[in-house]
């Protein structure tokens, strides 16, 4: 990291050039996504992107790369770091030819071979190759992402508009600056990171740096804080006049970025999928008494309430509906109080909001309690989201009806999803494990192809075929019976759940069994890194949700490779074939032999909610037996369930992305990209 | 979220801390729609108008650029309690304003979006022209000055006094047309002949602009009464590619009173009527010439179209604005449609949160009849034009005919059809009927497409033929001669029997006198022949006594000479009488006036018919004939219903004789032809009108009109010449069937 110290006049900001303009006329709403038949040529050119061959022309590329390799090494450590000031100030001017571009990205690896000790493999140049062509490079779990990263982060550092690597936590972003960052100072490029807790002018600095890394939600926000400080009322002409006119400061010293150019987002699919909707939130408190009495108000009257007479419970659309019956009665309840009680609509808002945090939200499921608050768990990770919360003053009524203290809802300042401000980078690319499965959604979206790049020992991890049981039950006992079976041989165990209750579920019968196991779901939070690391030791049986230490090796013991490997069990499939691919690819990396299966049954969630009918139909032809369905039929049940609910994903994200879109056209008196 | 409408939106917060305003110019008007009030809110700039329910007016007229969205908002709960606009509701308000240009913010505007919104605006009006391309407009130029200048004096048609003018006019126009109803009847037969078609587009045109006028002085001047009124606009319609003028004087909208938003939309049948009126004094007092067939054009026009298009509130025309205002119900095409579309939702699709477009209960019927009713009409009018145009163009044309059926096929059925099936498919509003919904219509869908394509339909073919009889004579005059007697037209005759034109009268007292009389010439000659003759006779005699041999032979040749002269003039008097050559009917329709007339030899005078036996000849095109000779070809009987055109007797049968395969030319009468007002169109080069423009079938029929039963049947009698519809009743086919080979026909024929 360079070490300027803070300048007090705050004209710092100055030192990278052009900031002002940057910033200002940075873009605040990226392309329009088409609409009717260009986005039905928008998906055919998608389509023809699969069928361009860049595999095979990036591992061409990498062989390129490779052939400097003699040249470099023999090069010493003086010569070479003169040689990477050319290489900068060739790509400074931008002058370069792909025949520099390979010869940048040789040189980059020789620098990461002397300093990392590590040497890029081939695979690694052609992920890196891939990411410098605005690609998503899908590369196995465990093939080296964060050095690969670095290839092209450098080369983006030596263009000088700074380089931003996106990294899932503030952990992986301060171990990959740091252990990564002799390789970037050896090349003559600044690096820093941003964490939780930095000030502004620490944050200032770091993004000053020519590779910044940091996560989705600091970047996010940061952007957000300077769209705030920027004000309504400053337009780029006028700032620029008042420049010349007056010589009066810009006032972009009060901005701690210096503009979006080129993002390099690790965990692609989660950070730009996943969670692409989630809205980041600039809010501010707002005491409101009346409000938190009214949430408490609803909670009672919620409690005196009868489901079936008063309201109707639709689970499969999660919404509480109320009767005639429960109107009149509500009406009854509250005839003492005024203020907002007295009209129809708004008390029937809020109580069906008492009764929807009532009825379908529920502990350890949706959300856990911790400290006196509530916490969301994550539907697709499993994980805690401290900082997230419900809208709609849905919060505060799960809040009230756990009889916590209730926080007002926050007044929103700006707000922003990681959807649109990725979309607002000049250049985006990423890598990730997982990402064929959404190449459409990547391409729709954020015009970002998919190359899927080989593994450098192929992999031999065995994925058995999925196992499917009529009801719950049946799939629990087959589970353990499972567990039991494998743990004789003492090959160790990974059992995936997709939610809290899940594992809690699993841990309880496995506990009845006798077996030994380890837990570790959004509850344990503390200890996941721990207990993922001890998940490849001989004996041991691991129970996790979904994604609990995504992005943390799990090293195989001693001779549990000759043994098999890892052994992953998935208990339910999820909405996304790429989150059970994450699961599975827990095992057998790096060429490290691994068994992969899943044991789920008919009445998971997925076929419950995306194949509603087939799976209902089966369940009856069935009955509730306790036994194995197994069969191709079956099991195209579950891949018809995924592909729709995929495909209903998808859907409602461009639906969130249009509807922002349609704001920002139609509020435009109010500004824009707020 | 279960709620309809919730309260709080999450965007709020962009929309909160702004102090926004309506923009200075904008005006504002209150208007009271089925004991609601609105108020529309009009930018005089580009004349756009939005119109604003009273909570939501109370929100907007709270914002005065010193409060903030979210303290008017706050204001807004405090007064009016759940009447208040959502805080979405309110965003989308203020956004709809945004974008009409009609809010301004104490930020810079975004200029970007500004132009945006510009060129999408442009575009939507482009669209515009291109999906309504048979009502296409294009602005020219501004009246607005000119009509200032004049409404001092033209706008007083629009009083008390203009109206009693007014109905005086229209008083004695009725009054001069009663006087002259026959002569307007049978003018009326005329106007849409060729040859007049120049005159009546001129007169068209003159009874436009001066509808136009009627409508944009109204505006001015009720205008001046109430404020607004201003008419920016004038320009050129498209009305089926006719170029029509056109004024824009929808600033009326903004008019508190609805009586004054009703007069604005008479004032041009109004005038136009007046107009009429003065036409129809004009044509009654005036000599046959222009000024008369102008003046009669224009009365056909004003009565017309006022009757046809202006008043039928099922078009886009007067008759829909006025019947809009005076059921105050605004927008009451879009909303109809809007409406019905609820209804399907909420009753056959059961979606719950239907929102239902109905302010009041009392729209809902006329939502309801208007909907169905006008989707029905403007279904049946496309087909009506397109049918016109395929029939009427010219050969070369007929290719727009075809390209107009393409573009409204995709515009008016693929285009919604898509659309329905997007809707279908991804809309939110049905994710949980959505089975449901896709069911219903399948079921519909399929019921209807089963219906029309297995249910048989009666299939019908029309053409359109002259009678003639099976054999005919036609019957000229043999020799000069004064006529002395006849039969009467129409009585039966046969060979041998009494003459049809006699000049020999049958005593020989009378014989003597009229020769004398009438062919005293003839009878002279041959009185004079005859003496020669005689005197022959005698000088051969005396040569024969004489001896004188050579004299004798050179006066017998003299005499057979004579004689043959005799002869000649006997034939020629027997001539004078003429019978018929075949058993049949005397046709000579205006007999009576040959009587006593000299006839030229080889002057028609009549012909001898066979009546009983009469033939049909008809003309079809090749769509009708090939069907016919295909249905032939299967042995099929072809029923067929033969009407006699202009005369209310019942249809009769007849069957089909014989079909000549294409490639006739020449009409069997000039009466079929277009130029007569006949089917089959013409070639302009043939003067006689006989030649068709295209190959034709001809089919001859016998008719059976003693077969015809009902009232008048007994009063059928056919003649030759007349003109007949004939209806052929092909099998049973269904619907889709008969379509789809119209269709084929359609494409065919144009190739």
């Amino acid at each position: 990291m360079r070490q300027t110290p803070p300048d007090a006049s705050g004209r710092g900001a100055d030192e990278v050039p052009g900031v002002t303009w940057r910033m200002l006329a940075q873009r605040t709403s990226g392309w329009e996504l088409p609409k009717g038949l260009d986005a039905t040529w928008n998906t055919a050119v998608g389509l023809a992107h699969r069928l361009v061959p860049r595999r095979r022309r990036l591992m061409r590329q990498a062989k390129g790369v490779l052939a400097w390799d003699k040249h470099f090494s023999q090069l010493t450590d003086s010569r070479l770091g003169e040689q990477a000031r050319e290489t900068r100030d060739l790509l400074r001017l931008g002058r370069e030819t792909r025949g520099d571009l390979l010869r940048a990205f040789a040189l980059v690896r020789e620098v990461a071979a002397r300093k990392v000790g590590t040497k890029p493999f081939e695979v690694q140049v052609a992920g890196a190759m891939a990411i410098e062509a605005g690609c998503v490079a899908e590369m196995a779990t465990g093939e080296g992402k964060t050095l690969t990263a670095t290839m092209p982060a450098t080369v983006a550092g030596w263009r000088g508009r700074g380089c931003h690597v996106i990294t899932v936590n503030d952990y992986l972003a301060k171990r990959d600056a740091e252990w990564m960052g002799q390789v970037y100072r050896f090349c003559g490029l600044s690096v820093a990171h941003i964490q939780q807790e930095m000030p502004p002018h620490q944050r200032r600095l770091a993004y000053q740096a020519d590779i910044t890394y940091c996560t989705n939600k600091e970047v996010t926000a940061d952007f957000l804080r300077d769209r705030l400080a920027m004000g309504r009322l400053r337009g780029l002409p006028s700032t620029l006049l008042a420049r010349i006119a007056e010589g009066a400061p810009s006032g972009t010293d009060r901005f701690v970025q210096r503009g979006l150019q080129v993002a390099i987002v690790d965990e692609a699919d989660s950070v730009l999928i996943d969670e692409g909707v989630t809205p980041l939130i600039i809010s501010g408190q707002a005491p409101n008494p009346e409000q938190v009495e009214a949430f408490q108000r609803a909670a009672a009257v919620a409690a005196q309430l009868q489901a079936d007479t008063h309201y109707r419970v639709q689970h499969k659309y999660r919404e509480v509906d109320l009767t005639g019956a429960g109107k009149s009665r509500l009406a009854e309840l509250t005839a003492q109080w005024g203020g907002i009680w007295t009209g129809p609509r708004r008390r029937e808002e809020l109580i069906s909001q008492a009764l929807t945090a009532r009825e379908l939200f529920l502990q350890d499921k949706q959300y856990v309690i911790q400290d006196g608050k509530v916490v969301i768990v994550d539907d697709f990770t499993g994980r805690l989201m401290p900082d997230r919360e419900w809208r709609d003053g849905l919060h505060q009524a799960v809040t009230a009806k756990e009889e916590l203290e209730i926080e007002p809802s926050k007044d929103t300042y700006a707000r922003l999803s990681f959807q649109r401000f990725f979309r607002l980078y000049r250049t985006l690319s990423g890598m990730t494990g997982t990402a064929v499965e959404a190449t459409s959604e990547f391409w729709q979206i954020y015009r970002l192809p998919v190359v899927v790049i080989p593994t450098n020992r192929p992999c031999i991890r065995k994925h058995l075929p999925d196992r499917i049981f009529v009801c719950e039950q049946a799939k629990w006992n087959a589970v353990a019976v499972e567990i039991q079976r494998i743990h004789q041989t003492g090959q160790p165990i990974l059992v995936g759940t997709r939610s809290v209750r899940a594992s809690e579920i699993l841990s309880e019968i496995l506990a009845q069994r006798g077996l030994e196991h380890q837990v570790l779901n959004a509850l344990r939070h503390a200890q996941e890194a721990q207990i993922v690391a001890q998940a490849g030791q001989r004996d041991r049986i691991t129970v996790a949700t979904n994604m609990a230490g995504r992005g943390t090796d799990i090293k195989l013991g001693r001779g549990i490779a000759e043994m098999g490997g890892l052994h992953v069990l998935a208990t339910e499939r999820h909405e996304s074939g790429r989150i059970d691919r994450q699961l599975y690819g827990r095992s057998g990396r790096q060429g490290d032999p691994g068994i992969a299966r899943a044991i789920i049954s008919l009445q998971d969630e997925l076929p419950n909610r995306y194949a509603t009918r087939i799976s209902g139909a089966l369940r009856k032809r069935f009955g509730n037996a306790d036994r194995e369905v197994s069969s191709g039929l079956t099991r195209r049940i579950f891949d018809i369930a995924q592909r729709h609910a995929e495909r209903t994903a998808l859907r409602q994200r461009k639906g969130v992305l249009s509807t922002d879109d349609w704001l920002d056209e139609y509020l435009g008196f109010a500004g824009k990209g707020r | 979220m279960p709620v309809d409408r919730p309260t709080f939106s999450e965007s709020w917060y962009r929309v909160a801390d702004i102090r926004p305003r309506l923009r200075s110019t904008v005006q504002v008007f209150r208007q009271h729609f089925r004991g609601r009030m609105w108020h529309v809110v009009r930018d005089p700039g580009s004349n756009q108008f939005f119109r604003l329910n009273e909570s939501a007016y109370r929100f907007v007229a709270l914002l005065d650029g010193r409060r903030t969205v979210a303290e008017v908002w706050r204001i807004c709960n405090d007064q009016l309690g759940d009447a208040t606009p959502t805080q979405g509701e309110a965003i989308q308000l203020l956004g709809q304003l945004y974008t009409a240009n009609l809010l301004q913010a104490e930020i810079s505007p975004d200029t970007q979006g500004l132009f945006k919104r510009y060129q999408k605006r442009v575009g939507r009006e482009v669209k515009g022209y291109m999906t309504n391309l048979l009502f296409a407009r294009i602005p020219l130029l501004d009246p607005d000055g000119i009509l200032d200048r004049w409404v001092g004096i033209l706008g007083t048609i629009f009083t008390w006094a203009g109206l009693i003018c007014w109905s005086t006019l229209i008083i004695v126009g009725v009054y001069f047309l009663i006087g002259r109803i026959d002569d307007l009847v049978a003018q009326n037969q005329n106007v849409l002949d060729p040859g007049n078609l120049p005159l009546l587009y001129l007169s068209l045109v003159l009874v436009k602009v001066i509808h136009e006028f009627g409508h944009s002085f109204a505006c001015k001047k009720l205008g001046r009464q109430a404020g607004g009124g201003e008419v920016h606009t004038m320009g050129v319609m498209f009305l089926v590619f006719m170029p029509l003028p056109y004024m824009d004087a929808s600033s009326a909208w903004a008019f508190r009173s609805k009586w004054h938003r009703v007069i604005v939309g008479t004032g041009g049948m109004f005038v136009e009527l007046g107009t009429a009126a003065v036409a129809a004094i004009v044509w009654a007092n005036v000599a046959e010439g222009t000024v008369s067939a102008i003046a009669y054009n224009c009365m056909f026009i004003a009565s017309v179209s006022t009757l046809l298009f202006n008043v039928n509130p099922l078009l886009r025309y007067d008759g829909y604005y006025i019947l809009s205002d005076l059921l105050e119900i605004p927008n009451l095409a879009q909303r109809s449609r809007t409406y019905l579309q609820y209804l399907v939702k909420r009753y056959v699709w059961a979606v719950r949160k239907a929102q239902c477009p109905a302010h009041t209960s009392g729209e809902r019927v006329w939502f309801v009849f208007y909907g169905i009713a006008s989707t029905l009409y403007r279904i049946f009018i496309l087909v009506v034009i397109l049918l016109f145009l395929s029939d009427r163009l010219p050969e070369q044309l007929k290719v727009i005919a075809v390209g107009l059926a393409i573009v409204s096929a995709v515009l008016w059925l693929c285009v919604p059809v898509g659309k329905f099936i997007r809707y279908l498919i991804t809309n939110n509003e049905l994710a949980r009927v959505r089975a449901r919904a896709v069911v219903t219509t399948v079921i519909f869908l399929g019921g209807a497409f089963l219906a029309l394509g297995a249910w048989p339909a009666p299939d019908h073919f029309r053409a359109e033929g002259v009678v003639e009889p099976v054999s005919l004579a036609l019957i000229h005059a043999k020799t000069d001669g004064y006529v002395a007697n006849f039969l009467p037209t129409e009585t039966a005759v046969a060979p041998g029997g009494p003459a049809l034109i006699n000049s020999v009268p049958d005593s020989v007292q009378e014989r003597q006198d009229l020769w004398g009389q009438l062919n005293g010439e003839l009878v002279a000659r041959r009185i004079a022949l005859i003496a020669e003759n005689r005197q022959l006779q005698a000088r051969r005699r005396w040569a024969m006594d004489q001896g004188r041999h050579s004299m004798v032979q050179g006066l017998s040749v003299q005499m057979q000479a004579k004689s043959e002269q005799v002869r000649r003039v006997e034939t020629d008097l027997a001539n004078l009488s003429i019978h018929a050559p075949l058993k049949g009917t005397w046709i000579c329709p205006n007999v009576e006036e040959i009587k006593g007339r000299f006839l030229h030899r080889g002057e028609a005078i009549g012909m001898v018919a066979t009546l009983d036996d009469l033939i049909i000849r008809a003309t079809a095109g090749q769509k009708i004939g090939a069907a016919l000779i295909d249905l032939r070809n299967r042995q099929m009987k072809i029923p067929l219903e033969i009407r006699v055109r202009g005369r209310s007797v019942p249809a009769f049968p007849g069957t089909i004789r014989r079909i000549l395969p294409a490639g006739q030319e020449q009409l069997p009468s000039a009466a079929l032809g277009y130029s007569a007002g006949g089917p089959m169109a013409i070639r302009a080069d043939d003067p006689k009108g006989l030649t068709a423009a295209q190959k034709f079938f001809e089919i001859r029929i016998t008719p059976q009109p003693q077969a015809a039963t009902g009232h008048g049947a007994e009063a059928i009698r056919l003649l030759p010449g007349q003109r007949v519809m004939m209806r052929f009743e092909a099998p049973a086919k269904p619907l889709l069937a008969q379509w789809w080979r119209g269709l084929k026909q359609l494409l065919q024929r144009k190739r």
